[in-house]
């Protein structure tokens, strides 16, 4: 390769020294500070100027290399960028929606992170990182702006472990916000649903589904869900319903608990009662 | 080696003589450009490679010591020896330094070396740059033409050559 250009050099030596000394001469020249060399550098820009702009069309293979490298580099930094905005937005919109939840609570809120869920079992639970020292107690409802999340079962110092309402162990007092047939919300390991509401009710996919003032563990008109599937089975006098829950389980993240207290004379009482329905 | 010096000392010599006898015989403020005259041996005796770069010697030296304008004599010289070592012919060295050729050489030389030469060095002025640096070319070039005549027939009686030929 070496040899070739100096093959070249050498078959065209005459060229390649004059081209090497104007060269020189020309940086000699640019040396100077008077009003010819600066009047030469002037009519030379506007010339290259005019030149450039006519080839600059061509595309320049390492300008394309070094401008392609850049562009890559910029879109790593923009997509890290626009992903922390997306989380922030979110976490915004979020903690938005459960400020304006404790705006209008009448019951104390104690906010808490979700640090552990369970969600692939029949008793599906959630972990909160708060726990007695910040005033949690069992059987103490939770509760996001979406809706109702559970129930607070067992207390550490620092955690608390909820049982959400896809908990076959979960039953919640809840009634038909248009027509305000009652029912109880269960989960059958499948799907929420809202039993014991006779064949006669109104019940229409669409409803919403809210917690009802008989129940002595969640404080009422709290969102549940929307009813999304009604049938009659022929072999029950009960109306078969499924519910969609308001809260995405899969997606939480931040939960308030309730500081919300039975009444302790009604529970005694109903803890007499065979079926153990809140 | 020894050429090269040789070279050198006349390159030495004539700017001197350029420097300091040649402005006493001005004629309307054109000079004959003696290096000019000496680059034309050059290129006619030793071929293109040599003119060139004995051209952009002599014109470096010549800014470092009278132009001023460092680089543009060398510049000039190197272009202006580059085109005279065009016709260069080892057989017919001592027949063109005799004859008439010489000083037409000489001439044309002269003549594109001075009109590379302010067509920068006119740079900034108000006057028709192009027209102005062809007269005083052309005036140069006329000058120092009339002056190769001595050479010439030196030449011409040194290698018992027809001038006119």
């Amino acid at each position: 390769m070496l040899q070739r250009v100096y093959d070249i050099l050498f078959e065209f030596r005459e060229y390649a020294i004059l081209a090497g000394l104007v060269i020189l001469s020309l940086i000699l020249l640019a040396l100077n500070d008077n009003p010819q060399v600066k009047r030469v550098r002037a009519v030379t820009s506007v010339v290259f100027g005019v030149v450039q702009e006519q080839v600059n069309f061509i595309p320049s293979y390492f300008g394309l290399r070094a401008e392609n490298e850049l562009l890559r580099r910029m879109n790593v930094d923009l997509a890290d960028e626009a992903y922390r905005l997306r989380e922030a937005k979110l976490e915004n919109l979020r903690l938005h929606g459960l400020i304006g939840l404790k705006d209008h609570a009448t019951h104390r809120l104690i906010a808490a992170n979700v640090v552990g869920k369970n969600l692939t079992l029949l008793r599906n639970t959630l972990t909160l990182d708060i726990g007695s020292q910040d005033g949690v107690e069992e059987r103490m409802p939770v509760v996001t702006d979406a809706g109702l999340v559970g129930l607070v079962v067992a207390v550490s110092a620092h955690y608390a472990v909820v049982n959400i309402l896809l908990n076959t162990d979960f039953r919640a007092s809840a009634k038909v916000q248009r027509s305000r047939v009652d029912g109880i919300v269960a989960w059958d390991g499948k799907s929420l649903i809202l039993k014991n509401v006779p064949k006669s009710r109104d019940v229409k996919p669409g409803d919403v589904v809210i917690t009802s003032e008989y129940s002595d563990m969640f404080p009422d008109d709290v969102r549940i869900g929307v009813v999304s599937d009604v049938r009659d089975r022929p072999s029950s006098m009960f109306k078969s319903i499924t519910i969609a829950p308001s809260v995405d389980f899969v997606r939480l993240e931040e939960v308030f608990v309730v500081e919300y207290r039975s009444d302790a004379e009604r529970q005694l009482l109903e803890q007499k009662a065979p079926a153990g329905v809140h | 080696m020894e050429r090269a010096l040789q070279s050198a000392a006349i390159i030495v010599v004539l700017l001197l003589v350029q420097t300091t006898f040649i402005p006493l015989i001005s004629l309307g403020g054109f000079l004959p450009d003696l290096l000019m005259i000496w680059l034309v041996v050059v290129a006619l005796q030793r071929g293109q490679i040599e003119a060139t770069v004995t051209g952009f010697a002599a014109g470096l030296l010549q800014d470092l010591v009278a132009t001023k304008f460092l680089g543009l004599a060398a510049l000039s010289k190197t272009i202006a020896a580059f085109v005279l070592g065009y016709f260069y012919n080892e057989n017919m060295v001592e027949q063109t330094l005799g004859s008439y050729r010489f000083v037409m050489l000489v001439a044309l030389g002269s003549f594109l070396h001075d009109l590379v030469f302010f067509l920068v060095f006119l740079q900034g002025t108000e006057q028709p740059i192009f027209f102005l640096s062809i007269e005083l070319s052309a005036g140069m070039a006329l000058y120092t033409a009339v002056i190769a005549v001595l050479p010439m027939f030196a030449f011409s009686r040194r290698y018992n050559t027809s001038w006119a030929r």
